[in-house]
């Protein structure tokens, strides 16, 4: 499987309760003692598009090897996309969508 | 009382309390303002923070500094203290060597700077010695980089006692400070935990780790009965320069304490104070000076964990315990305790040392980016990595100090009142 650089959205148990009753309980993934979190894949291109468009990230390579520090508000519009697609593939129409401003 | 410093020398205290003194002495002098920079290690200089030395280096210091890593008498140093001016500034002034002249900080006095040399010094070999790197990325190259073309040398007499404002007031103790709080707490043996961190678990356990390694051939009987306890963990949160998404220093020092007050240590073996220094994230080397200051502090040892002051991967993950134990033990007066990391173990259903835990595949690494993130999506962690009560202080300082964000942010940088202050004489 192509290397891929994620998008860490952690979910509080109001939105897992909302994940699971539209049957997207699938995309959680466990981490740290039971936490939820979706792992929003990012190719390389993708990445380097997103840490463009948000100077304020980071692509920790050292790590968690994830792009970080995106704001709360940039990561709710992705969960949204995901939510409304019922996939994680939402990378590029959410690139798409912040590029038409 | 006269106390022994790092390297077994006396403990520097360079400070004029008495102000009608302090009035007379700078009477008449040139005055020169200070950086924050440069004012926050003059106040450093004058505590004895940075026992032995007595001022800003002077050439051959810095040299033996960076291809030594000692002082000229022999010492063990591993970064420079260099007060950094360009020409225009010392045509401005009028300096030369043999003058005194008053460093003001917010327009008021802050110390006496006796100059006895002014230099230059190749910033690319200094960097390349400090922090085995040349790239300007590194966060402390960069800052060597913005160094001016000249620099100054010579002793440093505070004349004016910063003003720490709240809510860091009650953590900022000097280092006779510090000697004086063990003493009425009667430890004997003091384990630091460096700190720019606000504290998860994996954190948490490393301080217990760290104590018990210290504690570990001494008495337990007064550990039986809270209050007697003869051993003591200091945590030390270093207060200073800040970059764009860091813990705001208010969130790590308030959490800090939390952990404390919220019964994960006991009240009688666990302290919080502050020390004011920009971190260079000079990785082994600053993990050397990190022991230098606390050892001035009065610490007999001194926790090192996985990636002690490091940034990006400029070092490995165990390159200053490497560093460290390359010391003749005579050399550095506090025993460092090397840990790994702890992590959550699902099988365990427990927070374990990674080096003792046998569901290897399984373990769940703590991680800080990954902490911050879980904090900048506002979730509340599970407390067997984050204790709730430190999520709410962290919460709290972000709104009355963070406006709004426990990280540091441009707004933060613009708006936030310094640490400390120089009040009028």
């Amino acid at each position: 499987m192509a290397e891929t650089y994620p998008i860490n959205i952690w979910i509080n148990e109001e939105r897992f309760n909302s994940l699971q009753n539209a049957g997207l309980g699938k995309l959680l993934k466990e981490e740290l003692a039971g936490m939820k979190v979706l792992i929003v894949p990012c190719t390389a291109e993708q990445r380097d598009k997103v840490l463009q468009l948000f100077p304020m990230a980071k692509y920790d390579a050292a790590t968690t090897k994830s792009i970080e520090l995106l704001p709360k508000k940039v990561k709710d519009q992705i969960y949204d996309m995901v939510v409304k697609k019922k996939s994680l593939d939402v990378m590029d129409d959410f690139i798409k969508l912040v590029e038409k401003g | 009382m006269q106390y022994t410093g790092h390297g077994g020398k006396p403990l520097v205290e360079r400070v004029i309390t008495d102000k009608a003194e302090a009035k007379k002495k700078i009477a008449g002098l040139k005055t020169m303002p200070a950086s924050r920079q440069m004012a926050t290690e003059a106040i450093g200089i004058a505590y004895g923070f940075f026992s032995p030395i007595e001022g800003f280096m002077k050439k051959a210091d810095v040299e033996t500094t960076c291809k030594k890593m000692e002082l000229t008498d022999g010492t063990i140093w591993s970064i420079p203290i260099v007060y950094d001016i360009s020409d225009a500034e010392i045509a401005q002034y009028g300096l030369k060597v043999g003058d005194s002249v008053l460093l003001t900080y917010d327009g008021n006095p802050l110390a006496i700077f006796d100059i006895e040399e002014i230099y230059t010094y190749d910033k690319e070999s200094m960097a390349q010695d400090v922090y085995g790197t040349k790239e300007e990325k590194h966060p402390g190259v960069k800052r060597t980089y913005n160094y001016k073309d000249k620099f100054l040398g010579g002793k440093i007499t505070l004349v004016n006692e910063p003003k720490v404002r709240e809510p860091f007031t009650p953590y900022f103790l000097t280092p006779r400070q510090h000697r004086q709080k063990f003493a009425e707490k009667n430890w004997i043996k003091i384990v630091a935990h460096q700190t720019r961190n606000v504290p998860h678990s994996g954190h948490e356990w490393l301080m217990k780790h760290a104590y018990i390694a210290a504690h570990g051939d001494s008495p337990v009987e007064q550990m039986e009965t809270m209050g007697k306890a003869i051993s003591g963990i200091l945590v030390n949160c270093i207060v200073g320069e800040k970059r764009v998404g860091d813990y705001i220093d208010e969130a790590i020092v308030l959490t800090q304490d939390e952990l404390r007050k919220s019964g994960y240590f006991r009240a009688d073996i666990h302290m919080v104070t502050m020390t004011f220094w920009d971190m260079r994230y000079a990785g082994p080397r600053e993990a050397v000076h990190h022991s230098i200051i606390r050892t001035n502090l009065g610490l007999t040892h001194h926790m090192f964990g996985r990636d002690h002051a490091g940034v990006g991967t400029y070092y490995h993950s165990y390159q200053a315990h490497h560093l460290l134990m390359s010391i003749p033990k005579e050399k550095l007066n506090i025993t460092p305790i090397y840990v790994l990391e702890w992590a959550y173990c699902p099988h365990c259903g427990e927070v374990t040392c990674i080096g003792l835990c046998g569901h290897w595949k399984e373990l769940q690494k703590f991680s800080g980016t990954k902490i911050r993130s879980i904090i900048m999506d506002e979730v509340k962690p599970t407390r067997l990595i984050f204790r709730p009560e430190v999520f709410d202080v962290v919460m709290e300082a972000s709104k009355k100090y963070g406006f709004g964000s426990p990280f540091v942010t441009q707004e933060y940088l613009q708006k936030a009142k310094p640490a400390f202050s120089i009040e009028p004489l």
